[in-house]
């Protein structure tokens, strides 16, 4: 298991996908803060403002990239889990892999290791980047510098290594079962972006809302279910979000693990032609 | 040469999905220490043999013992090198990034990396990305990822595909070198020549079924000497009165006789003798390409 750690590391570390995977990120998380904080000084003519300030400062940064990472961060991990494993069968590097000591599991085990390294090593860069754009606003607005608490920033960075993780298995799975990345990641992007939230709408007017249950099952309803879970006053009012924070950390995990015990299997069952 | 197996297959099928029988019910016996030729045309089935050997694919029955193992147990693999069909490595890496990646899997001291880039020549040019390297630069990769587990069987397939005739030169001497001493070598080609010069014995596979297993020289049969002479009815008739009728044969005017090439002198003493010219006098072997064609039905030149 050690040597497959190891291999995997030593393969994924420059591999472009992750290295352009955390530059999006970084890229992202700033550009959201610059634009929100160009629109929090520049009102509408009826004088409303589309950005809080006080949203932008360090003491809110966790609560802020909750939102601001959710679903382009989505989006990224599923396409990063879709090359990570697709990827192999394009290269025919599977075949060299299952070749070598370890057994098929194995390999996919040390591989599931680096890979929720990486999309923790994504997570700490959202919210690093985080962190530094809102002491830059805070610095260039003369407010004064405060920190969330620890326990937040702990949960906040918790909550979205298990979305980031749970998006990136299903590009993971898709690509075990297409063996190839491209068509992957262009089904996991479409589900993520369009088929899960045409289904929640059409289940939810079926018998007047009878059916609610089974999308409180879906993937993404309580991934958004759970960033919206951290929020403060600053935000202005907003609704409760109707999955609690528990039911959505349970069911996000169960799909990863789902997910990557399925593809486990079909790596395990099927030939590597 | 000992003679234990160290590939012993019975029965040995595989029938895809869509029906393609693409191995049929192969029993090979490959012996420790042997250099063994698995030869066959294109699409006859060698590569997914050697994939089911080493575990990639299941058959869809009878069974495989390699290296004392099922295909694709880890206590077997650990023993065994192989490059199957086209070298499987990461383009953005270079040549010595991912054999270090190969040499961790197999739990393999870094150290052997460079052993085994020296022993294929490539060690000026494995600081290159793998996406640059040229076919023949990427089959040597794969014959040093092969070889880092210093294996005791090594399966190649088709390690020659895409070198140049300078390349294929070297790398057929460095199987022989490998080949040399405990070490097995499992060889699937199309190329005969190649099988020929590199090869103890050889598994001739067509249609998926192993259609003849020997060495080479039994393959090629016995040794003959081929005489041209004028008149011809009568030189048929004075080698006939000579090695009897059952160890001459005559084919596109010339006479093949069954016997040591050594016997060449006599022969043709007896001929110029009997008045009879004599205009082509030499050791006969048949090729391994008639005995090929010949096994696998298929037509020299198409």
């Amino acid at each position: 298991m050690i040597a497959t750690i190891k291999a995997e590391w030593r393969k994924s570390r420059f591999r472009p996908a992750f290295l352009v995977a955390t530059g999006i990120i970084a890229g992202i998380t700033i550009l959201i803060y610059l634009l929100s904080w160009y629109l929090a000084l520049h009102p509408s003519a009826a004088g409303e403002r589309a950005a809080n300030i006080l949203t932008l400062y360090p003491d809110q940064f966790v609560n802020f990239v909750m939102g601001a990472a959710f679903p382009v961060g989505a989006a990224v991990a599923i396409v990063v889990g879709a090359l990570f494993a697709g990827g192999e069968f394009g290269w025919g590097t599977l075949k060299t892999m299952f070749t070598q000591r370890p057994g098929r599991l194995t390999v996919w085990a040390g591989r599931m290791v680096v890979f929720a390294a990486w999309m923790l090593i994504l997570t700490v860069v959202l919210f690093g980047v985080g962190a530094a754009a809102s002491v830059m606003v805070a610095a260039f607005q003369g407010y004064a510098i405060a920190w969330p608490a620890a326990i937040d920033l702990l949960k906040g960075v918790g909550a979205i290594w298990l979305i980031f993780g749970v998006n990136g298995a299903i590009g993971l799975a898709l690509g075990v079962a297409i063996r190839q990345p491209a068509a992957a990641l262009g089904i996991g992007l479409t589900y993520v972006l369009a088929v899960e939230i045409i289904a929640v709408r059409f289940i939810n007017l079926i018998n007047d809302g009878a059916y609610k249950w089974v999308t409180e099952l879906f993937v993404n309803q309580n991934a958004t279910a759970l960033t919206q879970s951290f929020t403060s006053p600053a935000f202005g009012r907003s609704v409760a979000p109707a999955i609690s924070a528990e039911h959505a950390v349970l069911v996000v995990a169960a799909w990863g693990i789902g997910l990557v015990v399925v593809a486990a299997g079909l790596l395990r069952l099927r030939d590597v032609t | 040469m000992e003679n234990i197996t160290i590939v012993e297959t019975h029965g040995l099928t595989k029938r895809f999905g869509s029906g393609v029988l693409a191995v049929d019910s192969i029993a090979m016996s490959v012996r420790r220490g042997e250099v063994y030729g698995f030869l066959g045309p294109n699409g006859a089935g060698k590569t997914t043999t050697l994939r089911m050997l080493v575990g990639l694919i299941r058959p869809t029955s009878g069974t495989a013992t390699v290296a004392g193992h099922t295909p694709g147990d880890p206590k077997g693999l650990a023993t065994i090198g192989s490059l199957i069909e086209s070298p499987g490595f990461y383009p953005y890496l270079s040549g010595r990034e991912n054999l270090r990646v190969v040499a961790d899997l197999a739990s393999v001291s870094q150290k052997r990396v460079e052993e085994v880039l020296d022993m294929v020549e490539l060690s000026t040019r494995a600081g290159r990305k793998f996406g640059t390297y040229s076919t023949g630069m990427k089959q040597r990769l794969g014959v040093a990822a092969a070889l880092l587990k210093d294996p005791d069987l090594l399966i190649l397939d088709e390690p020659t595909n895409g070198l140049d005739p300078q390349g294929m030169a070297e790398m057929r001497k460095l199987i022989k070198d490998i080949g040399q001493g405990d070490r097995t070598v499992l060889l699937s080609s199309h190329l005969l020549g190649e099988v020929e010069q590199i090869c103890d014995r050889v598994g001739v596979i067509s249609n998926g079924k192993l259609v003849k297993q020997s060495t080479v020289q039994e393959l090629l049969g016995e040794e003959g000497v081929l005489v041209r002479a004028q008149p011809i009815e009568q030189a048929q008739e004075l080698l006939t009165k000579m090695f009897g009728a059952d160890a001459i044969s005559r084919q596109d005017g010339a006479l093949h006789l069954k016997t040591k090439p050594t016997n060449s002198v006599e022969i043709n003493r007896h001929l110029v003798n009997a008045g009879i010219g004599v205009s082509e006098l030499r050791p006969f072997e048949r090729s391994l390409e008639e005995v090929f064609f010949q096994l696998t039905g298929e037509k020299q030149g198409s």
